[in-house]
């Protein structure tokens, strides 16, 4: 991480990278002041340490200082609670978790603030071998699970990144998320300016976006729709965008087309991550799915893709060492992304995820197909479908929606049933309910689609 | 006829209109499978859900197997305080 930021402040050591209500900051005062961070890790001999801050800035410097002394950082949810906190410093092992926050009370494990790392000291020019590195789920069950990377494997790609200097991306995820690593990795290793506000809801970033001139934004399709209603409720002509990107979940197709009228002319791609496998970089034509040339294992490529009994697996070059608390995997392993899929035409196409299917009475069911027709129907903003545990047939399909203003619900819910008659009947929903908003972690929908977390 | 009644019957009436048996009379007395409402399993289970969203619980989940509207009706204590569950 320090590597990027020192290129980019070699190339132009004024350039903002990053704009955050503490402030403004180039590209050198960040490397800077990772480097005075780096000095107070190695002084106070903390070699892992968690991190609850939602000032991304100082987000980034922490990191960027972890990967230039090889301590391994792991980002918690910037909002966690002091009692959470506790249970996952226990969990990882986590002797300090740095932190600005004031409202953590007296929690058991030690909190050091990051003013009190900063520490003088001579250039530290030689990168440690190992640096390690660790991310934890967000999966919508159970404890996280942490996830150890190596920023060497995690950074090899951007070695030969464009410049991407003047652009404005919005950090639309959380700073503990596989996600928002990945953009905050691509937006400095390209020389970008970032735009990390603290609240990244739709309605909140939409000034953000005015005011700073954001034209590039990788979100969850589920932001898109909420942002997409933000910007259509708002008197100002929406934002020229130049570069929209998806991930976190199969997009569905109205919601592309939707996109694509909005801005023509801008670029349409999508991520496929997960925290274990890593990013299997974008792809930039604007459909869904995966291209299905990328089957074509090829043994010296960064990502290869294989179908096993219609689940996904993925071999990268960007892939996790190993979950905490276990040994290294091999570097070449195969990962079962648990995205079940379909080879339709020249495309992988995304049916839901493994876990998802729902158990009807013995038909395996699928969401997405259900999900798609239902967001379809006009009036609904945002819909998910999930099995709803039933003492007659296991499960039946239960859909909650959110929707427009002023909708009549009766009508609306016969127009989504009306939406789902060509489905076979146990795919068909069976409980519709009207919410006010669905559950949502940090853009992205508790149930998840594909794998990003 | 009680709020519960008439919410039981409203719900059965509803879901037949769904499935297209609109002419299908509900009464009391009506026998909910077979040659009754001849309600099918994914029928009964989306009874089941919709009865769990007014009342809060429902005879199905209760692991009772109810023959007949009525039956569904005395689950619910013939409407005394059950709304409130």
């Amino acid at each position: 991480m320090i590597e990027l930021l020192r290129r980019a402040a070699a190339r132009d050591a004024e350039a903002v990278a990053m704009i955050a209500e503490s402030g403004e900051w180039t590209f050198a005062g960040l490397a800077s002041e990772a480097e005075s961070l780096a000095h107070g890790l190695r002084d106070a001999g903390i070699d892992r340490f968690a991190i609850a801050s939602n000032d991304i800035p100082r987000v980034v410097a922490l990191l960027a200082a972890s990967s230039l002394v090889g301590a391994e950082a792991c980002v918690y949810a910037p909002d966690i609670t002091p009692e959470e906190m506790d249970r996952q410093a226990a969990a990882f092992a986590h002797p300090v978790v740095v932190s600005d926050r004031d409202d953590l009370g007296e929690p058991e494990v030690s909190v050091v603030r990051p003013a009190s790392l900063l520490k003088d000291g001579p250039p530290l020019d030689v990168l440690p071998e190992r640096r390690p590195l660790m991310v934890l789920t967000t999966g919508s069950t159970g404890t996280p699970k942490g996830v150890r990377h190596d920023w060497s494997r995690q950074l090899a790609r951007m070695e030969q990144a464009r410049d991407g200097s003047g652009q404005v991306w919005l950090l639309a995820y959380g700073p503990n998320q596989f996600a928002g690593l990945q953009v905050l990795i691509h937006v400095l290793g390209t020389a970008a300016t970032l735009v990390a506000p603290s609240v990244r809801r739709p309605q909140a970033v939409l000034e953000l976006i005015h005011d700073h001139g954001v034209d590039h934004i990788s979100a969850t399709p589920t932001f898109w729709r909420f942002m997409l209603a933000e910007f259509r409720a708002d008197p100002r002509p929406v934002p020229d965008l130049r570069q929209i990107t998806l991930g976190g979940e199969a997009a569905p197709g109205s919601l592309l087309e939707e996109l694509r009228a909005t801005w023509p002319s801008a670029r349409l791609s999508h991520i496929y991550a997960g925290s274990e496998f890593g990013s299997t970089g974008s792809v930039r034509d604007g459909t869904d799915g995966l291209p299905a040339d990328l089957l074509e294992v090829r043994d010296d490529a960064d990502v290869s893709l294989k179908i096993v009994d219609d689940e996904l697996w993925v071999r990268s070059s960007a892939s996790m060492l190993g979950y905490h608390g276990e040994d290294d995997r091999p570097a070449d392993e195969w990962w079962p992304t648990g995205d079940l899929v379909e080879v339709v035409g020249d495309r992988i196409v995304f049916r839901g995820r493994k876990t998802d299917v729902i158990n009807v009475g013995g038909v395996k069911v699928h969401p997405l197909p259900v999900e798609e027709r239902v967001s379809a129907v006009p009036g609904v903003k945002v819909a998910r479908v999930y099995g709803r545990v039933n003492a007659l047939v296991g499960a039946v399909v239960a859909v909650d929606v959110v929707v427009d203003d002023g909708v009549d619900e009766q009508a609306l819910k016969a127009s989504i049933r009306e939406a789902c008659a060509d489905l076979p009947r146990p795919w068909q929903p069976r409980s519709i309910q009207v919410v006010e908003e669905l559950a949502m972690k940090e853009n992205k929908v508790v149930r998840g689609g594909a794998a990003t977390d | 006829m009680n709020d519960v009644q008439t919410t039981v019957l409203t719900v059965i009436e509803q879901l037949l209109e769904r499935s297209d048996k609109s002419g299908v009379v509900v009464t009391l007395d009506s026998v909910i499978h077979g040659d009754g409402l001849s309600l099918d399993s994914l029928e009964t289970a989306e009874l089941s859900a919709i009865l769990e969203d007014e009342f809060g619980s429902d005879p199905f989940a209760a692991g009772l197997m109810p023959e007949t509207v009525a039956e569904i009706v005395a689950f619910y204590g013939a409407g005394e305080g059950a709304a409130a569950s």
